[in-house]
């Protein structure tokens, strides 16, 4: 059995775990935090994308050992207390997410993507979700998400707007 | 070992502290429909767009999915809950002689073993009940399953498939639609023929609207097997209670249907087997029967305990349904301007191992076959055809896409042999208000030719170069 302690959406966790335990099964087998998706396994899809130390990484390829000491931030951790981040608030007003599969992973992966580069081109979004793979969508809907979730997070009034619209007053 | 059970303590606190940031967003307004909709009821009237098109329309489920939130049949587990692995046959054709699963059953932490010859009633599909749950002696494709394993991790269940062994005797078999057709090819479901299903449509006289054509145009084409790839592949727990009653929880986009088929593969009362639905991680139309769901549900019946079985990727490409390949022969006679007289077209299916939905696929390919373009004299067939592989069945359009793949492509083809512009071939041709489709179905709300013109207009057709 190997140690493992992780600081996991700011909570200190640590478990015992068997050597080849991937940092995905840590995640969803032994902390529940089912929200990262399991797709294929061998690093083909993305919905298993989780941020570790703010990298964007395929849980599945990386053991749970190999995360010792650090910092991951999964899904459940991306909303704040009392709003939805800017990304989740944009893909469920765009129709970004349908079946939702891939929207773990890929809303991982785009806020690693905003967290180094505020205004992204379309490329540039591209190239950042390309490990994430979607079959509902046809991806338009995403990158355009992206795009406008960037906007908004770079717009100095926002928060107090969103703020506003979140608890109703209009 | 002193540090376990301190690791323990602080997991069972942790997982409550962990899902704070999620629970909190419960309290968050919820996703808001789209503003301008009325609230009355909308009827939709023939030649009119009902308001709902343009709208920016909010799915209701949105929320929980950007939250990681929606539970998937993977997202559950059960206490004591078991994993499920299957032994796929791995050879395209063969008589399974002799299963030896002693290997495995004695491996620690296999708590049940199952093979075809145990599974009540061993066949079912949507259409022809001509599939088995594991196969049983035949094998008929590659992904077959032969033999489940539940074990209490989905290592162990793994290592025990690896250690089943299977003697088979192999068969001939025919991988070539073309080939299968033929009366002297191996019989994959004998006695009976490998065509399995037909359809014709038939309108007016193609030879003589072929006699009346200034020029004929043929053209051959083929399309490849497809897999869905959903994003979550197919999942299920099946638990079989103490008192002979039966829950399966399950990716599956046909629940009435999948209770059915699992009622009987089991011989059970309907009203002892409870299926949920739960989300889908993407369907399209690979989620639409049942697959390793009767399996589960005697595996657990033997072990006691609840049991989930999730296909690894190389399960969802090699044993779940396909879009079928076609080859599709057309030719049509035309006049020297452009308009269709007469139009046959032969299709020929690639039908798999199992019929799946291949009978839907077939009809609804061949009532589109010619079009939607006004023929007078139209004469489409379709058969549908087992082969050793994987199966074939419903995917997005059910044959449609195929066919129009090949309709369109021989249009251009005969527009360019005219000289004739693409787009005013089309116009020449194309289904107006109150057409009747070769079927005789006659069509309202017809838009194909406003459609084209916009849609040439939008991407500068004229200016292209
Ligand atoms: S599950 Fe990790 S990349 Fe697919
Ligand atoms: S929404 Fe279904 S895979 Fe992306």
């Amino acid at each position: 059995m190997t140690d493992v302690t992780i600081t996991v959406n700011g909570s200190v966790r640590s478990a015992s775990v068997p050597p080849e335990t991937t940092l995905l099964k840590l995640l969803r087998d032994v902390f529940q935090l089912t929200g990262t998706k399991l797709g294929c396994d061998v690093g083909d899809c993305g919905a298993c994308t989780v941020l570790v130390d703010g990298m964007a990484v395929n849980a599945c390829l990386m053991l749970a050992a190999q995360a010792d000491g650090r910092q991951v931030l999964t899904i459940e951790g991306l909303a704040m207390k009392d709003r939805l981040h800017p990304l989740q608030k944009v893909f469920e007003e765009s129709g970004a997410l349908q079946c939702g599969f891939c929207g773990p992973g890929m809303l991982l992966s785009a806020k690693a993507l905003l967290d180094d580069n505020p205004d992204p081109s379309s490329h540039d979004i591209r190239d950042a979700l390309a490990g994430n793979l979607c079959r509902c969508t046809g991806y338009s809907k995403i990158v355009e998400a992206v795009q406008d979730a960037a906007r908004a997070m770079r717009d100095p009034r926002t928060e107090d707007t969103r703020q506003l619209e979140m608890h109703g007053h209009d | 070992m002193t540090d376990e059970p301190k690791t323990l303590t602080r997991e069972r606190i942790a997982v409550g502290d962990m899902w704070r940031y999620a629970d909190d967003a419960r309290s968050l307004p919820a996703a808001v429909p789209p503003k301008t909709l009325p609230s009355e009821p909308l009827v939709p009237q023939p030649g009119q767009q009902t308001l709902a098109v343009g709208q920016r329309v909010t799915r209701p489920d949105s929320r929980n999915h950007g939250l990681g939130r929606t539970k998937y049949i993977d997202d559950l587990a059960f206490p004591g809950m078991l994993f499920a692995k299957f032994k796929r046959a791995g050879i395209a054709s063969a008589r399974i002689m002799r299963i030896d699963t002693s290997a495995a059953e004695a491996m620690p932490g296999v708590m049940a073993v199952l093979t075809g010859n145990e599974i009540p009633v061993n066949s079912f599909g949507p259409t022809f009940q001509d599939q088995p749950v594991l196969a049983d002696p035949i094998v008929r494709h590659a992904g077959d399953g032969v033999a489940a394993v539940a074990a209490v991790t989905e290592q162990i269940a793994a290592e025990a498939v690896e250690k089943i062994t299977v003697d088979y005797e192999p068969l001939p078999a025919v991988f070539d639609p073309l080939e299968a057709m033929r009366d002297d090819a191996y019989k994959i479901h004998a006695p009976n023929s490998n065509i399995y299903a037909s359809k014709v449509v038939r309108r007016g006289d193609v030879d003589k609207g072929f006699a009346q054509s200034d020029q004929i145009f043929e053209g051959r084409f083929t399309t490849q097997m497809v897999e869905h790839v959903p994003l979550e592949p197919h999942a299920a727990i099946a638990e079989w209670d103490a008192n002979g009653r039966l829950t399966v929880w399950a990716t599956i986009g046909r629940i009435t249907l999948a209770r059915a088929d699992l009622a009987r593969t089991l011989k059970l009362p309907m009203n002892r087997v409870r299926l949920i639905g739960t989300f889908v991680g993407g369907n399209f139309g690979g989620k639409n029967e049942i697959s390793q769901e009767p399996a589960l549900a005697l595996l657990s019946k033997k072990a006691g305990r609840p049991v989930k079985g999730v296909f690894t990727r190389n399960d969802e490409f090699i044993s779940s349904t396909t879009r079928h390949p076609f080859i599709m022969e057309y030719k049509t006679g035309v006049t020297k301007d452009g308009r269709i007289l007469a139009r046959s077209v032969r299709l020929i299916l690639d039908g798999g191992a199992y019929c799946s939905w291949s009978a839907t696929t077939l009809g609804k390919a061949c009532i589109l076959a010619s079009g939607p373009y006004k023929i007078d004299n139209v004469h489409s067939e379709a058969h549908v055809i087992y082969t050793n592989k994987t199966m074939t069945g419903a995917m997005r359009g059910f044959g449609a896409p195929q066919v129009c793949f090949a309709y369109e492509s021989h249009m251009d083809d005969i527009a360019k042999a005219l000289g004739i512009d693409p787009l005013e071939i089309r116009l020449r041709n194309v289904f107006d208000e109150g057409t009747s489709s070769p079927t005789g179905q006659v069509l309202h709300s017809v838009v194909v030719r406003e459609s084209l013109r916009n849609a040439a207009d939008r991407f500068g057709w004229e200016t292209r170069s």
